[in-house]
């Protein structure tokens, strides 16, 4: 039997397993958004720390980070983590957005928005934010999962195939019965994401000789990438921050992840998500890195670094079928943040976009049609960009900086987010003047490759966004009523829970 | 000071230490021990501390 037979056994049967866990996710769906789009807010702890794990972590890391750190070396490492000490926030941040949620009925994070400021427009805006800037992050997990399956199969299944594949598998997921399907095939896939990436992991080191062997040769083989900046000059500290600042606040600036700090059923479901995911993050984040590290000793003198996993990957020292599971691994990462995004868009077009501005009047069983006849839309979006960036080369074009591309339009919305939290004086013009501006400033900077003084387009972006976000507050009315009664409750159930 | 603003201290000190020690104290360490390692720790510190906070959390009432 050839490699490639191998290879669509392997997809069969993740396919097959995935839609039977989802069919089974369909059995207990109720009536109604809510249910749809958050599983009634009922998720136990461990479905939502690896829905979580699953939806945060991507394609990203064991081809986007492991790319970028095979070009660019240790850096790589300090970016990804300093996401995850950015994870501290959600001691901040977690209960906040729960108990605002469980108090208020929010489906999505853009909904919070629009009642705290009391504008329709401040959601509709982060709602655009999100339609936009959401599409080039769901095609680099397309782009993924092409270019492993091209890999692997050593270029029989062309880069399209794997696209297709991965739009079918997330359309289908998070169609079936939404939050439910989605978490149940999350959970799945985040536990093949990290026993396939630690057991091939395992396999390399073991062939380097171990641990110390391993560190050696890179240490005397790739020194300039041991530090930064590095000796080719990767990873100065500006392009550091204008990669490391989206991902910082990813954990608000993304609704696919913030709309989970709707889900958990009770504060103890709470804590094991979040202590599962920073468990989940700290050994994966680990994995990626010396996966790429190793690449640059195995398969060096690649152009493309996005396809230094599916070299590794055809390395005789790794056994085939080890090799397809890792495959599968990678695409359940790629394939498990798709239909998260799908999903979020998907409520945040029926709750934010039409029911907040085009029917206010809509019933529920309409504005669940509408996000459902989202889902597929997207995807098509999604899948022509795919198409289209995997032809090209150039850092730009490459799955880590392309993932940080997109989250720096999402950063727009950050202070907005803040404000809402934190600042009774946070007013509608401000939120909606700030997140438009920016993220026009992100884009011209992004199109047009324009960097003064080095700084990267979120950056600057981000800047821009701040100073108008607090100078456009002050000159306005803020809607102290609101603000009042909505930060006072919060406090008052912070301190109930000894929440900070 | 109260709890929270001794937690946004605490992150705040964690960022600045992400910047500073590579880029200005182990800049020209090129060995696993030098930048590698201490990114390890002190991500594992940032969680240690998160944990710390979280497990204090107890149910409140609906």
């Amino acid at each position: 039997m050839s490699v490639t037979f191998w290879v669509w056994f392997g997809i069969a049967i993740y396919i097959a397993l995935g839609l039977v866990i989802a069919v089974m996710a369909r059995r207990q769906l109720g009536a109604g958004v809510s249910e749809f789009f958050l599983a009634n807010r009922k998720l136990g702890g461990f479905v939502a720390s690896l829905t979580y794990s699953a939806t945060t972590y991507s394609a990203f890391m064991m081809i986007g980070l492991a790319g970028l750190t095979y070009l660019s070396g240790v850096g790589a490492l300090g970016f990804e983590l300093t996401y995850l000490c950015g994870m501290f926030m959600m001691v901040f941040f977690l209960p906040r957005y729960w108990l605002a949620g469980k108090k208020y009925g929010y489906v999505s994070p853009m909904e919070l928005l629009s009642d705290r400021y009391q504008s329709k427009w401040v959601g509709a805006t982060a709602a655009i934010l999100a339609l936009v800037f959401l599409v080039p992050y769901a095609a680099v997990q397309l782009m993924g999962v092409g270019y492993l399956m091209s890999g692997v199969s050593q270029g029989v299944i062309p880069v399209v195939a794997g696209i297709i594949i991965a739009v079918l598998c997330a359309i289908a997921w998070s169609n079936i019965a939404g939050m439910r399907s989605v978490a149940w095939t999350d959970a799945f896939q985040a536990l093949i994401m990290i026993a396939t990436s630690a057991a091939v992991l395992g396999v390399v080191v073991a062939a380097l000789g171990g641990f110390g062997s391993f560190f050696s040769r890179l240490e005397s083989a790739t020194p300039g990438l041991l530090t930064v900046p590095t000796a080719k000059g990767a990873f100065s500290l500006n392009m550091f921050i204008g990669l490391a600042l989206p991902w910082l606040f990813f954990l608000i600036s993304n609704p696919q992840v913030s709309q989970r700090l709707f889900i958990p059923k009770s504060v103890t479901a709470m804590k094991q998500m979040l202590g599962g995911f920073l468990i989940f993050g700290f050994i994966y984040t680990l994995i990626s890195v010396l996966w790429g590290l190793s690449a640059t000793l195995l398969v060096p003198g690649l152009e493309n670094a996005d396809l230094a996993t599916p070299s590794l990957l055809t390395l005789p020292i790794i056994p085939m079928g080890l090799a397809i599971i890792v495959m599968i691994g990678i695409t359940a990462a790629a394939i498990s943040t798709i239909d998260s995004i799908l999903l979020t868009l998907s409520s945040v077009w029926a709750r934010d976009i039409h029911k907040g501005l085009i029917n206010p009047r809509v019933s529920e069983k309409r504005e669940l049609r509408v996000g459902q006849w989202v889902i597929p839309i997207m995807s098509i979006i999604a899948f022509v960009f795919a198409w289209w960036a995997a032809g090209k080369t150039g850092l730009a074009f490459m799955i880590a900086p392309l993932s940080a591309a997109a989250s720096a339009g999402l950063l727009m919305a950050v202070p907005t987010i803040f404000g809402a939290f934190f600042w009774k004086r946070a007013t509608a013009p401000g939120a909606i003047i700030s997140c438009v501006v920016g993220a026009v400033v992100v884009l011209l900077f992004q199109l047009t490759g324009w960097k003064p003084l080095g700084w990267w387009p979120g950056t600057w972006g981000f800047i821009v966004c701040v100073i108008l976000f607090v100078g456009v507050s002050l000159a306005t009315k803020p809607p102290k009523k609101k603000a009042e009664e909505f930060i006072g409750y919060l406090k008052e159930k912070l301190a109930e829970g000894r929440f900070i | 000071m109260s709890k929270t603003a001794w937690a946004w201290t605490w992150f705040g000190f964690l960022l600045a230490l992400d910047i500073a020690i590579p880029w200005f104290v182990l800049t020209h360490v090129e060995k696993m021990s030098g930048a590698f390692l201490f990114w390890t720790i002190w991500v594992a510190a940032a969680i240690i501390s998160a944990f710390i906070i979280f497990l204090r959390w107890k149910e409140v009432k609906r």
